[in-house]
């Protein structure tokens, strides 16, 4: 008969472990569980000064609405304050700047992987160089020109600079990415009548497919969950979702308004579990990608 | 089909040179075989005229076209490579099909030459698998397949089958051979396998340290090396190797006294010859204890120290001695070769005929 070794450790261990592993996971899940019950709520609850299990059983929703639970933060978010909008916004920013990011990407990527010369290289560390900065210092830069050319509240500017900081980045996962198919496939692609064009197309990023996911879908969350640059480029009409969930939070006059920021909060959130749980091997062999090569 | 003719052809990275200028004329429908080891420019070779490593000096010719400037798939040529070089998200059957789609050929002869080419390397079972789903020896055939469903003026293939095991080995050598004979296209094949070598070509170049050394069929290479490389190269075990001194047609070693070399100046020379040319005898012109005793199967082989050398000679298979036993050989002048001692070229004796056993 086989024990697995987990089953031979001793019991007080075991326990320990186990524990531990309940004790992190209430940590890290309770702030979103919170929140997303809280959401639910009307903001006397949530952010109750008698008692902090109002929050849980909620009277004061009860006797405002007439039921325990009420939608009425993500009425008021979605529909009176146009938080809709925002996410239409949102959805435009980050399909664009995936789509840009990955076709340069992929583009230069491969270049810079299938390059002989020694300034490849140097490209990549520069490439590193502006990944490391904090976007806040590139907008600075960015904001009297964008002003006196008249550019500066679109969506289109807040694309260009968000690839433009997102470039490096995926420019350096691909290359890495790209290292790691043989040379002999393009080779014998060239010499079966492929230019190098046609090799790229129609070899080697079929192979690529698993890298440029990953690659897209770390493109996506830095573009989605951007606020440096999109709150500081974007007029409020133009707003994209986090920027608005930040101008819900500023102006604390009227009650629902903490309480849209709450349920948008959740809204936003929700599409990143599904994102993350679809594509969790991608994202898992992206970050191990050019851990053991390349 | 194509004559291919090398002028004056050259490689430099920097300083570092990796193929020495080389002339060369293939044949129309030869096979040739570049053979040699690893880092003799070999592959370089094969890689510029393939396209895929720019040559820094010289021509290439293909058919009676200066390819040098053209894009490898403007060169009409077909390569199969160490590594296959498979698309992996393909079938094998899109695989052989590849070349026929992207060179624009009419869709309706695909199916008919991708049959035909599979048919030809006997893989008419694995046509929906994916490459991922084979053993190395067919994707190898899938590579061989590949390269001859276009009918290309040229075949470059790179150690094809250094990636196989010896059994594997053999049998795709025979179907390489055979297909050379059925297409008749000239064919480039680069290998350090001298046996590879010496049963699939008609020419062997035999190259080192990014330079040709000798040129020739594989029996002239085989009998008359050019010198002390491919001497040392060629056949297995390589041809016995020993330094001396020549002095009155007679030549001296630790070890060694060989008669017979009248008419040669007296000298330093190295002297070489082949294990199964050489044989044991009570008592002959080498005598020493034995230093190894190997059975090969077919024969055994003695080995002595010589002139400074460990020196083989062929025995017959039923033949034991202890490490230790003095064992005698007899080498006549005839069987001999003699090398220049300081340039390794070979030096040439108008008494005897070189590697003929006149003795």
């Amino acid at each position: 008969m086989t024990t697995r070794i987990a089953d031979r450790r001793p019991a007080t261990l075991q326990i320990l472990l186990s524990g531990f592993l309940i004790l992190w996971l209430i940590v890290a899940a309770f702030p979103f569980l919170w929140t997303l019950w809280g959401s639910f709520k009307v903001e006397g609850d949530f952010f109750s000064k008698a008692d902090w299990m109002n929050a849980i059983t909620g009277p004061l929703t009860q006797a405002q609405t007439g039921s325990s639970m009420t939608g009425d933060g993500y009425y008021g978010a979605w529909v009176q304050e146009e938080f809709w909008r925002a996410a239409l916004n949102s959805l435009i920013v980050v399909v664009a700047v995936v789509c840009i990011s990955l076709t340069f990407g992929t583009l230069g990527g491969y270049a810079l992987s299938r390059s002989p010369y020694r300034y490849a290289f140097w490209l990549l560390l520069v490439a590193l160089v502006f990944r490391a900065m904090p976007p806040i210092t590139l907008v600075s830069g960015y904001l009297l020109p964008f002003f006196e050319w008249n550019l500066w509240g679109h969506l289109p500017t807040a694309i260009i600079v968000l690839v433009a900081i997102n470039q490096p980045f995926t420019l350096w996962m691909l290359t890495s990415f790209f290292r790691n198919i043989p040379k002999e496939l393009d080779e014998s692609a060239m010499v079966d009548g492929c230019s190098r064009f046609q090799a790229f197309r129609h070899v080697i990023i079929p192979v690529m497919w698993p890298g440029v996911i990953t690659t897209g879908l770390f493109s996506f969350l830095l573009a989605y969950n951007d606020f440096a640059v999109t709150a500081m480029l974007l007029s409020k009409e133009n707003q994209t979702m986090i920027p608005k969930i930040a101008s819900f939070l500023g102006t604390t006059q009227t009650a629902g308004n903490v309480m849209f920021a709450v349920s948008s909060v959740v809204s936003v959130t929700a599409p990143l579990f599904v994102l993350v749980m679809f594509f969790q091997r991608q994202i898992v062999s992206g970050l191990t990608a050019g851990a053991v090569k390349g | 089909m194509a004559r291919i003719q090398l002028r004056n052809l050259s490689k430099r990275w920097g300083s570092f040179v990796g193929l020495k200028p080389m002339n060369l004329d293939i044949n129309d429908g030869e096979f040739l075989v570049l053979l040699g080891p690893s880092g003799c420019g070999k592959t370089t070779t094969m890689r510029m005229i393939a396209g895929l490593e720019d040559a820094s000096e010289g021509d290439i010719m293909i058919g009676e076209r200066r390819v040098n400037d053209l894009e490898p798939k403007d060169r009409d040529i077909a390569m199969v490579f160490q590594s296959y070089g498979l698309y992996p998200t393909m079938t094998v059957y899109e695989n052989i099909r590849f070349p026929l789609k992207v060179r624009g050929i009419p869709q309706a002869e695909h199916h008919d030459r991708v049959m035909r080419a599979a048919a030809a390397v006997e893989l008419n079972e694995f046509l929906e698998r994916k490459p991922a789903a084979l053993s190395g020896g067919q994707r190898q055939r899938v590579a061989l397949a590949r390269a001859i469903v276009r009918k290309p003026k040229v075949f470059l293939m790179d150690e094809p089958l250094s990636n196989l095991d010896a059994k594997l080995r053999v049998s795709t050598r025979a179907q390489i051979k055979n297909l050379h004979h059925e297409l008749q296209t000239t064919t480039i094949y680069v290998t350090h396998d001298q046996i590879e070598a010496m049963t699939l070509a008609d020419r062997v170049v035999v190259m080192s340290r990014g330079e040709v050394q000798q040129i020739g069929t594989p029996l002239q290479i085989y009998d008359r090396p050019a010198n002390t490389f491919v001497a040392g190269f060629i056949g297995s075990p390589a041809m016995n190797l020993i330094a001396g001194e020549i002095r009155g047609g007679v030549f001296e070693a630790a070890n060694v006294r060989i008669p017979g070399f009248a008419g040669v100046s007296d000298g330093k020379v190295t002297l070489g010859f082949r294990a199964e040319d050489a044989g044991l005898a009570p008592a002959g012109e080498i005598a020493a204890p034995v230093y190894s005793m190997e059975l090969l199967g077919d024969s055994s082989m003695a080995t002595v120290q010589a002139g400074g050398a460990l020196v083989a000679i062929r025995a017959a298979k039923n033949f034991s001695a202890q490490i230790g036993d003095p064992i005698a050989a007899h080498v006549p002048a005839g069987i001999c070769h003699l090398f220049d001692p300081t340039t390794g070229q070979r030096i040439d004796r108008r008494t005897v005929p070189a590697g003929k056993e006149t003795a």
